[in-house]
């Protein structure tokens, strides 16, 4: 029997299979778009296309992410934190202290090196900082998402943006480039002040890092300027799982087969 | 627009009163006696003052004054799905869209004339500034008197004297308002009707308390902090004793209010005033129950019907939001510890200083007694400002920690 975990994101839609042993079969990845209950049901079929498991042979889904009542057949449905939480501890073992920073919000979660949530923190109030933030400033600097995060390894500025709401952020952000200013030093402008702001949501639930493992997941995890920025403000080695984008699943997939096997 | 919907609501809640065979009263007694007050501060027949927070009201019942504290008015438009157009007002005459929503809602009300006339004024230091500046304006909107209590922040036999003193020069206010002199018998007769409500209302708490409890999430939403407006009255009263009987009967057939309860919860300072599913939700998909609230507790002694100013301001100042933020925390250490709670939840209402600007050490103090806590940014009081899902996410996500931690524990 397979496990399947799908997490509804608003910027992608994942899903994980695992086997009896928790180790994951495959996974798959799609952008959401506008209508999620399609994408839901399109991620199913290509994860099963893709491993070449018949629906037959899944034991249960668990369904995770803002989405995650639209998903139908599921065992249960379970938030982001503990399924990231779970799914941290599959791929990198022994993680404390996890930052998700997903397309709508970013979280920071302390955990017991086992998986298991101690506590956690969620952004509040706007999405300033988070995967849609990120594609806002790449469509106002006219680059391609993925160039964002190797753009500003050579820039050494301290450009600041004193605005992290994201509409407000734009129009710095085209000042600044009316102003002439170099986009890797804006690109790492920007990458600082998702950093600073990330450090503080962590910092609200492990203020001392000292000793702690501590990993990032989430599309953004794809972005090695954040992590490297992230990294240099909190003074520590920041660990990204292969897949980071697919941990919520994998976590789901784990928690559907841990249920599975209980009942 | 007020005075019939109280009419009808007064007309509404009697009629199921009289037809019910549940016999899960209480509450829509509480409601009744919410709405007879409502029908009271606007039926144009009657002396009223607006106020704050921590005013004796006993005192003023005793005086034949129908009081009432601003916060009211806000969390009781929230709730009637009213509100909208006051905080638009307010926000149209230039408040920050951040300030307190109980603030701009009755600052909104009173400009649109839904706030009826009273015959004078009486603003408390504390709980809040907010809301004495609120009362000051009022003040000035209406050109009445104003009596301004100074609430001391210490808690000590000087600061029972001091506050005393005022409550006595209190009355002395509103003798000279209404040129009535206080009754010593009708004052005492009010002081047994809240030495009344108050030993119903321990009684009802100390049921709470049980394990499973009795209260459903939302039996006991705002009950202190509303039951402080009945206080002296034998309406009041009686409320606070069909809570109790109610309890007990629950208690007593082993009645949980939440079947199957796993876990318990408290929830710190204001709830949500609109209509939301979030209580019925954890209740509902995770068998988890509201059993404690901040702002019912009551620290008080009984007071003393032959010398009660003391007992007044004793009881004042033994409310959790007043004082410092160290006699809070001693506060809802105490209720997490009574009520035996698995989490706690602090909605740190926007705009309110209080509530926000302790937050980091409420939290300390309840993590400091093993007690998880989940901070939300919440507006209790504009539904314009509600992001659900995101709240939702939250709760789940909390109790599914509370949940894991009990299973890791050996709990249910």
């Amino acid at each position: 029997m397979f496990y399947l975990g799908v997490d509804v994101g608003s910027l992608s839609c994942d899903a994980v299979l695992v086997d009896e042993q928790g180790q994951m079969v495959d996974w798959a990845v799609i952008p959401t778009g506008a209508r999620n209950v399609e994408s839901i049901a399109k991620v199913q079929r290509q994860i099963l296309a893709k491993s070449g498991i018949p629906l037959q042979q899944v034991g249960a889904t668990i369904a995770t992410g803002y989405g995650r009542d639209r998903v139908e057949g599921r065992l249960a449905s379970v938030t982001e934190i503990t399924c990231h939480g779970r799914g941290i501890q599959a791929a990198l073992a022994g993680t404390e202290v996890l930052v998700d920073i997903g397309g709508q919000d970013s979280k920071a979660m302390l955990l017991d090196g086992k998986g298991r949530v101690l506590d956690f923190a969620m952004n509040d109030k706007c999405a300033a900082g988070t995967g849609r933030f990120l594609e806002a400033m790449a469509r106002t600097l006219e680059i391609e998402l993925a160039q964002l995060g190797h753009l500003d390894k050579d820039a050494h500025g301290d450009l600041t943006l004193s605005s992290m709401c994201t509409v407000f952020a734009e129009s710095e952000v085209v000042s600044l480039i009316a102003e002439g200013a170099a986009v890797p030093e804006i690109v790492r402008g920007l990458h600082r002040a998702i950093a600073n702001r990330t450090r503080t949501l962590i910092k609200r639930v492990a203020p001392n890092l000292s000793g702690l493992a501590v990993a990032m997941s989430g599309g953004v995890a794809r972005n090695p300027g954040v992590v490297r920025t992230l990294g240099q403000v909190l003074d520590c080695e920041i660990s990204v799982p292969k897949e980071p984008d697919t941990i919520g699943a994998l976590g789901a997939a784990l928690i559907a087969r841990d249920r599975s096997v209980k009942r | 627009m007020m005075l019939p919907y109280f009419e009808n609501l007064i007309q509404g809640i009697e009629e199921r009163l009289a037809t019910d065979k549940s016999g899960i009263v209480a509450r829509k007694r509480l409601t009744l006696e919410t709405a007879r007050l409502g029908k009271r501060l606007y039926s144009g027949e009657e002396r009223i003052t607006w106020s704050g927070l921590v005013a004796p009201y006993d005192l003023l019942a005793a005086m034949g004054i129908v009081p009432c504290f601003v916060e009211f008015i806000g969390g009781m438009l929230a709730s009637m799905g009213s509100i909208d157009p006051m905080l638009e007002q307010a926000d149209q005459m230039g408040y920050a869209t951040d300030c307190c929503t109980y603030h701009r809602a009755v600052t909104g009300a009173v400009h649109q004339g839904l706030l009826p006339e009273p015959d004078f004024l009486i603003a408390t230091s504390a709980v809040c500034s907010g809301g004495m500046a609120v009362i000051e304006g009022l003040a000035r909107h209406f050109d009445k008197d104003l009596f301004v209590i100074h609430v001391p922040h210490e808690k000590n036999e000087r600061a029972v004297a001091y506050l005393a003193d005022q409550f006595r020069a209190l009355t002395d206010f509103v003798t000279e308002h209404t040129g009535e002199a206080l009754d010593p018998d009708r004052l005492r007769m009010a002081v047994d009707n809240t030495n009344r409500a108050r030993a119903a209302m321990i009684e009802t708490y100390r049921w709470a308390r049980q394990v499973p409890s009795p209260a459903r999430s939302r039996d006991l939403i705002n009950f202190g902090i509303v039951m402080a407006l009945f206080l002296g009255t034998e309406g009041g009263a009686e409320v606070a004793e069909a809570y109790r009987d109610e309890f007990a009967r629950k208690a007593g057939e082993n009645i949980a209010g939440v079947p199957g309860e796993q876990l318990r919860l408290l929830w710190l300072q204001n709830r949500i005033q609109f209509k939301n599913p979030l209580v019925e939700m954890l209740e509902q998909e995770y068998q988890t129950a509201v059993v404690a609230e901040e702002l019912n507790d009551i620290a008080w002694d009984p007071i003393d019907p032959e010398d009660p100013y003391p007992g007044f301001a004793r009881r004042a100042l033994s409310f959790s939001l007043v004082g410092s933020t160290a006699h809070r925390a001693q506060s809802i250490q105490r209720l997490a510890k009574d009520y035996q709670v698995d989490g706690a939840i602090n909605p740190c209402h926007w705009g309110c200083r209080q509530g926000t600007g302790a937050r980091g050490l409420m939290g300390e103090a309840l993590r400091g007694a093993g007690v998880p806590t989940l901070n939300l940014e919440v507006d209790c009081v504009d539904p314009r400002n509600f992001a659900e899902g995101q709240l939702r996410t939250r709760l789940q996500a909390f109790v599914e920690m509370l949940l894991d931690h009990k299973a890791a524990a050996g709990g249910p």
